[in-house]
Parts: C-alpha cells; sequence; structure tokens
C-alpha cells in the first residue's frame, strides 16, 4: 500500500500541476484575436512605483507613472524652452522695498527724486521702473530653523521684524542690479545698513545672529502671475482652477506632510489667487531657478482638503489629528488631470492606467498605460522578445544586441548628468592646476567612452546639460595627451625616479575611490590606474559600499579623489556643487573648489531672469570650471530606448484621415516626447521619405 | 511535560528579546539611512534632512528608538517610510503571495524526495541509485537563478543546437557529415508573474488553471535544493535502518519484503523527519529573493531585500522579528512532536 502511495502522490502531484498549462493562452494567441493589445502600452519596469503623488514622491518609478497622471502649470518642449500646460501664458516682474537709513533723507524724499528721474527718463533704466511708492510701517512675521545645541536636529524660532516706512519700486522686468543703479542714484548713505533696530523681541544669542543675517533691508521680490487654462477637468470630473494650485503649495509647505520639495518653495513668500484663473507666486528673494518648479503635478483640492482627509479618517478609524496627506489613500489611487486616469495598483506586479477620454489636449491614442514591475533585467529582455511588454529599461549592451534586428527600433539621446573624476583640492598635490590638467590629459576618455559604454557617451566639458544652451559648446576639451600631460608634471617640478613622478623626494601617488557595485566605474577606476601609470603616477583603487563611501569618505571629506556622477536638473543653478560657501563637511562642494569670480558668476546666475544673460554668464562659469580642472570630466552617457517597430506616431487630421510618422528623438535626445500620439500598428509600417 | 514546556517559553522568550535587541542594532549600527534621506541631492537643506529624521524617530536615543519601535509594532502602528503603508498589513498581502509558492514547493519536496531516497536505498549502487546521487549533487550545486534562465528560455523560447554540415577530406576521400540539428520547440506560454496578464475576464477554471502554471516553474525551482537534501537524507536514513537486526530478522523469518521495507523499515527511517515539520514554519517568512526576482513574484523576499536596499527599517526589523518568532515556534514544535513520536524520550 505504501509503496503505491510512494509512486501514485508524485504522479498524481505532477500531473495536476502540469495540467494546468493547457488552461494558459500561448504568447501568440495573446496578440493574435485581440484588437485590444494594440491600445494598450506595457511597460517594463525594475522596480515598483511608492507614492503616486507628485508632492510626496522620490523615486523615478513613481515619478514615470505621476507623470502620465497629473498635469503642472508649464513643462518643457522639444527644444527645452518653458511652454504653458495648466497655465496658457505668465508674466514676470518685480517688486523692489528697501529701509531709509534713519537720520537721512526720508522715504518719501526719496520716492519723490526716483518719480522725477523716472519723469525725466534719465538715467536709461528708469523705462524699466513701473511705479515708485511709500508703504506705511508693517510688521512681517519669519521663522528660522536653528541647530540644537548638542544634539541633531533644528528648532523652528519664530521671529518679527518691524519695518519703519518703506520705498517700494515695482520694475517691469527683474533686474538683479537695481539697488546698485539705485546706490549710484541716491548715494550709498540713503540705505539702512544695521538690521538690529528692527529685529522685535528677544532671542537666545546664535538664533539672534541668524535672523539679523536673514533681515533684508533692501529686497528684490520677483513676482510670477501665471493665467490658467480654463475648462480643465480632473479624472472625476471637478474643473480645475487657481483654488488647487495653492492648495498644492500648500501640501507641499505644511510640516506635516513631510514633502521632499519643500526647499524648492521655502523662496515663495506667499501665492495668491486673485480669481479662479489666476495665481500670483510672489518670492522674497531673486532665484530664477524657481519658475522651474511649476512643472510640479497638481492635487485635487477637493479630494485632499482638510475635511476629506478627517472624513478618510475616519472611515479608516484613524486619529484623525495624525492622518496627513502621507497617510491618504489618494497616494495609491491618484486624481489629476492628466492624459491617463489610474485604475488599477498591485503592488511588485503591475499598475494600470487608462486613458483620460476628456483630457484638455485631447484624449491620447493609447486605451492603456501598463507599467509591469519586472525587476530582473534578462527576464525583461524575454518579456520583451515575446511581445509582452512593449518598452524596458534596456542596458547598453542590450540596445547593441538588437540595434539591426528589424523588429525594433533604437533610440539613444544625451542623458542629463555627467560622470567625472573628482580630486581633493585641500590635499597636495591637488592644490596645483598642472596636476590636475595632466591627471586629464594622461586619461583617454573615448577610450572609455567606445570600450566601456559601447559608445553610448560623448565627451563632456563642463557642469550644465549638454544640450542646454547654457553648455558652452566652443569649450574644447583637453587632448589626450600623456607625454604633455608629463611635460606639465615636470613644469610643476616633479621628477621620474624608477618611472615614478617624485617631488622633494615624495613620489606622487594617491588613492583613487569609488563605490561598490557600479561596474561601469570599476572598470574606469582600472582604465585610469593604468593611464596613470603610464606617466608615472601611482594609483590604489578601492571599492567601497555606497552608504560607507558618502558617510566616511565624502561627508568627512577625507580622501584623494572620487570617481562620480551628478544627475542633473535642466535649471543652471551651481550653487550647491560649485559654492566655495558650499565645500564644508556633509556639503556638495566636496573638492572644496574655490575662485572668487567663478562665485560672483554662480549668484549671478541663480538671480538673472533674462536667458540671454543668463547665458552669456554660464558661458562664462563653464570655461573658468573647466580651465581649473577639479573635476576630470569623463563623459555624459546617453540615454538608450527599444521599442516594437510597429509603433509609429499617428496624426489625425482635422478631415478624419490619419497618417503615421515614424518615431523620431527630439533634440534632446527624448523619443516618448509625444507619447500621446503613439499607436502600436498591426504590423511594420512602411514610411514614406 | 507541563514543566518543560513553561520552562522552554521562558527561556524562547528570553532568547527573542535579545534577538530583537541584537537585530535593531544591526540595522540601525549598519551605515545607510532611509532612501528619502538623500546627502546628495542639491535640493536637501539640512534642516530638511533634520525634519525627516525626526518624523522616523532616527533623532532619538537608540533605547527611545527601540522601544518606540516596538511599541508600534505591537499596537499595529507602525508604517513603512516609504509610502506610510501599515507594516502589517503589506506583509500579510506579501505572505498571501508568496504562500502558494511555499505551499507547492514543500509538497512537491515531500512527494518526490521520499520515492527518490527510499527506491535510491533499496537498489543500494544500482543505476537508481547512481542516478538519483548524480542528480542530487548536480541540483545541489548548479545555482538557482542559473538554472532559472535556463528552464524560463527553454520554457518560453524552446532550445536549437545545431551541427553544421562538415567536409574534409581523409586519405584522399571527400567525406561529408550530414548536418545535425536538434530542436525542442518552445511552449511560448507565459511564465513571469503571478499570473498571465489581461486574463481577468476569463472563466474561473480558467484563471484557477492560469494561476497553478506560473506557480510551477518558481516552486519547482525552488523546491529543487530541498529535493536534493532530503532524499539523500531520507536514502541515509533508509539504509541505516536496512542494516539493522530487526530487519534482518524480519527478513529472514520469511515476510514479504515490501511489507518488511515499506512498513517495518520505512516507519521507523521517516522518524526523524516528522521533527522537521517543526522546523518548515520559519520557511513561511522567507521567501526566496532571487526566485521572486526572476519570476517577477510579488512576494515575501523581494519586499524585504528592497526594503534592506531603501533602509525601510520598519519592514526589515518586522519581518526579523517575525521570522525570529517562527523559527523560535518551529524549533519548539519540534521538540513536542519528537516526545510523541518517540516514547523513548521523557523530557
Amino acid at each position: 500500500m505504501v509503496k503505491r502511495l510512494l509512486l501514485f502522490v508524485p504522479l498524481a502531484v505532477s500531473a495536476l500541476l502540469l495540467q494546468s498549462y493547457f488552461w494558459v493562452p500561448t504568447f501568440s494567441d495573446q496578440v493574435k484575436g485581440s484588437e485590444a493589445r494594440l491600445r494598450q502600452f506595457i511597460n517594463a519596469s525594475t522596480g515598483d512605483a511608492q507614492i503616486l503623488n507628485p508632492v510626496l514622491l522620490t523615486d523615478a518609478a513613481s515619478g514615470d507613472i505621476a507623470d502620465m497622471v497629473f498635469n503642472g502649470l508649464i513643462d518643457r518642449d522639444e527644444n527645452l524652452n518653458y511652454r504653458g500646460r495648466l497655465a496658457t501664458s505668465w508674466e514676470i516682474y518685480e517688486e523692489a522695498y528697501f529701509v531709509p537709513r534713519p537720520g537721512g533723507p526720508t522715504a518719501q524724499a526719496l520716492r519723490e527724486r526716483i518719480e522725477r528721474a523716472r519723469a525725466a527718463g534719465q538715467p536709461e533704466w528708469m523705462r524699466n521702473v513701473a511705479k515708485a511708492e511709500v508703504i506705511p510701517p508693517a510688521e512681517e512675521k519669519g521663522s528660522l530653523a536653528v541647530p540644537r545645541r548638542g544634539q541633531r536636529g533644528f528648532d523652528q524660532v519664530p521671529f518679527t521684524v518691524a519695518y519703519p516706512e518703506r520705498v517700494k519700486i515695482t520694475l517691469k522686468e527683474v533686474d538683479q542690479d537695481l539697488f546698485d543703479r539705485l546706490k549710484a542714484l541716491l548715494g550709498a548713505g540713503a540705505f539702512a545698513a544695521d538690521p538690529a533696530p528692527y529685529l522685535k523681541g528677544d532671542l537666545p544669542g546664535p538664533a539672534r545672529q541668524q535672523a539679523l543675517a536673514e533681515i533684508p533691508l533692501a529686497e528684490h521680490n520677483p513676482v510670477i502671475t501665471f493665467r490658467l487654462r480654463k475648462g480643465v477637468l480632473f479624472h472625476d470630473g471637478r474643473e480645475f482652477s487657481s483654488r488647487d494650485v495653492r492648495f498644492t503649495y500648500d501640501a507641499i509647505m505644511n510640516p506635516a506632510n513631510l514633502s521632499p520639495r519643500t526647499a524648492d518653495y521655502e523662496p515663495v513668500k506667499r501665492v495668491e489667487t486673485p480669481d479662479r484663473h489666476t495665481v500670483r507666486v510672489t518670492y522674497k528673494r531673486l532665484y530664477s531657478p524657481a519658475f522651474g518648479t511649476w512643472g510640479m503635478g497638481m492635487l485635487p483640492e477637493h479630494l485632499l482638503n482638510e475635511k476629506a482627509l478627517a472624513e478618510e479618517a475616519r472611515r479608516l478609524q484613524r486619529d484623525p489629528a495624525k492622518f496627513t496627506l502621507r497617510d491618504s489613500g489618494f497616494n495609491r489611487s491618484p486624481v489629476g488631470t492628466g492624459p491617463f486616469r489610474f485604475k488599477e495598483w498591485r503592488s511588485d506586479e503591475v499598475i494600470r492606467l487608462v486613458r483620460f477620454e476628456k483630457y484638455w489636449e485631447g484624449p491620447a491614442e493609447y486605451a492603456e498605460y501598463i507599467s509591469r514591475i519586472i525587476p530582473d533585467a534578462l527576464t525583461q529582455e524575454l518579456a520583451f522578445y515575446s511581445g509582452t511588454v512593449d518598452s524596458y529599461t534596456a542596458g547598453v549592451h542590450q540596445v547593441e544586441r538588437l540595434r539591426k534586428d528589424p523588429r525594433f527600433q533604437v533610440f539613444s539621446g544625451l542623458a542629463f548628468g555627467y560622470t567625472y573624476i573628482g580630486y581633493n583640492l585641500r590635499r597636495a598635490p591637488f592644490g596645483d592646476v598642472r596636476v590636475r590638467r595632466a591627471l586629464t590629459m594622461a586619461v583617454n576618455t573615448r577610450q572609455i567612452q567606445e570600450f566601456l559604454l559601447y559608445g553610448e557617451a560623448e565627451d563632456i566639458t563642463g557642469p550644465f546639460v549638454k544640450q542646454s544652451d547654457h553648455y558652452d559648446k566652443s569649450v574644447k576639451p583637453l587632448p589626450y595627451d600623456p607625454e604633455g600631460a608629463e611635460r606639465l608634471l615636470r613644469e610643476a617640478g616633479w621628477r621620474k625616479v624608477n618611472g615614478v613622478m617624485q617631488k622633494d623626494g615624495k613620489p606622487l601617488q594617491f588613492t583613487l575611490v569609488t563605490n561598490h557595485g557600479n561596474e561601469v566605474r570599476k572598470a574606469i577606476a582600472v582604465a585610469v590606474q593604468d593611464a596613470w601609470k603610464k606617466i608615472g603616477v601611482e594609483v590604489k583603487v578601492d571599492l567601497v559600499e555606497w552608504a560607507v563611501f558618502i558617510q566616511k569618505y565624502i561627508n568627512t571629506l577625507n580622501y584623494d579623489a572620487v570617481i562620480l556622477g551628478w544627475r542633473m536638473g535642466l535649471d543652471p543653478d551651481l550653487y550647491q556643487i560649485w559654492h566655495s560657501s558650499q565645500a564644508g563637511p556633509g556639503q556638495l562642494n566636496f573638492v572644496g573648489y574655490s575662485n572668487p569670480e567663478a562665485d560672483r558668476l554662480i549668484i549671478k546666475i541663480r538671480q538673472e531672469y533674462d536667458l540671454k544673460k543668463q547665458v552669456a554668464y554660464a558661458h562664462q562659469l563653464h570655461r573658468i570650471i573647466y580651465a581649473d580642472q577639479p573635476y576630470t570630466f569623463l563623459y555624459v552617457g546617453k540615454a538608450t530606448g527599444l521599442l516594437d517597430r510597429k509603433i509609429a506616431i499617428a496624426e489625425r487630421g482635422p478631415g478624419g484621415g490619419t497618417r503615421y510618422r515614424k518615431i523620431t528623438a527630439t533634440k534632446t535626445g527624448n523619443y516618448t516626447f509625444h507619447f500621446n500620439k503613439w499607436l502600436k500598428l498591426p504590423a511594420v509600417p512602411r514610411f514614406e521619405g | 511535560m507541563a514543566a518543560f514546556i513553561i520552562r522552554s517559553i521562558f527561556f524562547k522568550m528570553i532568547t527573542l528579546f535579545i534577538i530583537s535587541v541584537i537585530s535593531f542594532l544591526i540595522v540601525h549600527l549598519a551605515p545607510g539611512e532611509p532612501s528619502q534621506i538623500d546627502p546628495l541631492n542639491p535640493r536637501f537643506r539640512k534642516e530638511d534632512i533634520a525634519r525627516y529624521r525626526a518624523a522616523f524617530d532616527l533623532d532619538k536615543p537608540l533605547h527611545q528608538q527601540y522601544y518606540l519601535f516596538y511599541k508600534k509594532f505591537f499596537t499595529g502602528e507602525l508604517k513603512s517610510f516609504k509610502d506610510n503603508q501599515p507594516v502589517m498589513g503589506k506583509i500579510w498581502e506579501r505572505f498571501l503571495n508568496s504562500l502558494p509558492i511555499f505551499i507547492v514547493g514543500t509538497i512537491l519536496t515531500w512527494c518526490l524526495a521520499f520515492p527518490m531516497g527510499v527506491g535510491a536505498a533499496l537498489r543500494r549502487r544500482g543505476a537508481f541509485d547512481q542516478a538519483t546521487t548524480f542528480l542530487s549533487y548536480l541540483l545541489i550545486s548548479v545555482p538557482g537563478f542559473f538554472l532559472s534562465y535556463i528552464l524560463i528560455v527553454l520554457v518560453v523560447q524552446g532550445f536549437s543546437i545545431g551541427l553544421p554540415e562538415m567536409r574534409f577530406a581523409l586519405m584522399g576521400l571527400e567525406i561529408s557529415t550530414p548536418a545535425l540539428h536538434l530542436t525542442i520547440a518552445g511552449l511560448e506560454v507565459p511564465v513571469l508573474g503571478i499570473r498571465t496578464f489581461g486574463q481577468e475576464n476569463a472563466p474561473a477554471i480558467y484563471q484557477v488553471n492560469d494561476r497553478l502554471w506560473h506557480l510551477v516553474l518558481p516552486s519547482l525551482l525552488g523546491a529543487t535544493g530541498g529535493i536534493a537534501f532530503l532524499s539523500r537524507y531520507v536514502r541515509g536514513q533508509m539504509i541505516e535502518v536496512l542494516d539493522s537486526d530487526y530487519i534482518r530478522t524480519a527478513l529472514s523469518k520469511g515476510l514479504p519484503s515490501d511489507t518488511v521495507y515499506y512498513v517495518h523499515a520505512l516507519r521507523n527511517a521517516a522518524l526523524p523527519f516528522v521533527t522537521m515539520f517543526g522546523l518548515l514554519l520559519p520557511g513561511l517568512i522567507g521567501g526566496s529573493v532571487i526566485f521572486e526576482t526572476i519570476f517577477a513574484w510579488p512576494g515575501m523576499g523581494r519586499m524585504g531585500y528592497e526594503a534592506i536596499l531603501a533602509r525601510d527599517f520598519p519592514i526589515i526589523i518586522s519581518l526579523n522579528f517575525i521570522a525570529a518568532v517562527l523559527v523560535i515556534a518551529g524549533t519548539f514544535v519540534s521538540d513536542v512532536l519528537y516526545v510523541i513520536v518517540d516514547p523513548r524520550i521523557r523530557l
């Protein structure tokens, strides 16, 4: 009996499992006979989204989905210029205030002098002045984050400033040199210099110092007025209005929500909504990158306001006092104004979106956008072959393999970011620019790009996004020239002894550190080590786990040279990474770059609202940084993409005719720009021309 | 017996406490912070980072953090750093996903390993024994991820091995070999994930079988190691018993050999395995990082792995704690089972 059981049970179990095969549709079957598949776009994503709320998310997977579900006020067009989305137009002007010096000319007297100059049209810049007025004494409240003594953490300390009568000047366009010009007109003595008399109340010592430093006696207040698009609907049918913009801003600034975007909106002084379709944002100071932050997806106020959250908390039997935006079910079933409506999310399995028929720009071609979570790169590739996903995060080697395959189309465009070797400029011998140049000239970047990245990379010479206007294309990279590098080192006083460069009896040797787990960086380290050895520089390579790398090497500034990369946004603000004030432990200018001219330009750039002037400053800065070689800029990678060749762009003519066009990447290499017009055809189309 | 149970529970509670402290310390003292705190993001100010650390209780001394953590754990208030979802809910959801693999894998392991081991022991050094020995060592030594890829490619795309036609001259003679081709057609069925995509509207029987089919490969692969190991173990036990005097006695007094082997010998050889049931418990929470990743299975192992990468402390420590509870409960169950099945043991 037992003997039979031992035979029968395994056979029965196996048979039961294997018979299930006959119930499963095959791949070809799935695509055949089902028109619906042509209307679905299935993307394979390595990781699952975390939180589908644009003001809270930090990860790329959530960002991709949120971009489909939400719209911002603005975004970038094909040429990376701003274009309106939920806003149709905007204007930027400036309101400036200053406190007259106590005992000097009164505010009224100063106003009259400005008015006279304006009426006379002299000097030239007065044409930019729209109005000068005196505003009565006023109190303004502020708040400071003061480091807690002895402990990690900050305390919020409120403070009040009692301003006397001030002069307010309204400008038609933002002018960062306004106060310099006013000083020339009115004399430096007309301006108050000491903030102490205006700070009210008792503050503890350090907090008082910090508050005094923050009181602006002369302030620029740039103002952006957005006109909103009318008739835009949220997915639940409610109309989008200025209230939602205001709410989104408040949600970001609400400390209980722990939004990672708070710093972006910190320069905002106030957001006003004069009517349903106008939003006016006033800033505390000049900070031009702030404009781009209005690309943030807009939340529906009616679903997330205090009342709605309290209601939800009650339904879930949670404490309404502790229930924040972070806890809301909205983050797992979002409602926005975007081209796709949220339908379903099964954790680590799939996220499904369906087309929003009433999208303000017209409905998308695809009926569904599906993100399947497949964590393994190899199985993603297999799923792609079999047509169960239309797009996946293909590595450069995978793209190379399929480049010639007639079934697929391949795209590649420059990424926003670069990889570099950073030198600790505080340490010898990196203080000498000749040594840094020599190290750069000894490295064959072309070879790295070709052999490590399959040619999917390009040279880069500066800290700006290469395809943006701010990048100065006229800066020529240093040549690959090992002999020239040796000459430079000799100039700097180094002599080759037994094949190793020496100076004052000390050999030229240091340690190059990078993070463990990044195969490309590891290979770069080896290539560079070999290249430097040839010019007599001895380098030890060290690979360290990421968290240790950041905590023990970067944050404590305890390293000689590192291989790292920066991912960049399009705004040209370089303050955190390149300004000399940001070179302390735990800050991002960890190489310790310091150049007064560069500092000046960095400030100029973040305060400039005129694109042309900003670009001119950026080009200057780019040249200075490249000449200083604080980094060896290695390459900018390319973002690669693979698609089924049957996917094309459909252009619907006004008469109902449809033309199909090949998908092409924009100037910046973004091939998904026209995604809403994509469509999968039953067979590979032929395009004319 | 009652005294043993009470004593045992007492010591196990102490062990559990020590484990909870150690696992808490390891997670917190290891370098790295929750991925929400990104030190290399130029947009983050010092006070933003401080705000996050305060919200996650990370600014408090470790003993306070420990207390707060377990307080929230036991009151069910614990939330993931990642998405603010309650930790217990997340773990339960993933547990239900991993459970089928565990059950099918366990069934496969036990019902394949026993016949294999017993068969091999009865035909010692015969062809069957040699074959299963070879297979066992093969399964133990080939890495699971490699086997998975091979199986996926085989099932989905099929296999084609070819030898081209070759021509060569031998002693003035032109010789040509025929081209050889071995082609196994692939089944072309989906194997990734927990179910076939877009089958929501199919009849129930299709859906059930679809789920079952998706279980086959991952649970088979998950079971390979167990089958290999367990069948060797069964073989060893069986051989030991077969060599003992009472089996020789039973055989020589003329009992049918099937009765001797399958009733007398097997019952005694199987005794140690009863206790192994208790040790199965911790497997419930483990899940398999490798198989779940390759097969895109939304299970527990993957959640744990991703939590570690993102330093999602509440998930990591909770999983660890639950695993510790299950291991301790498992050893307890197997102790008790031992007493029950083997009357010679007195506690």
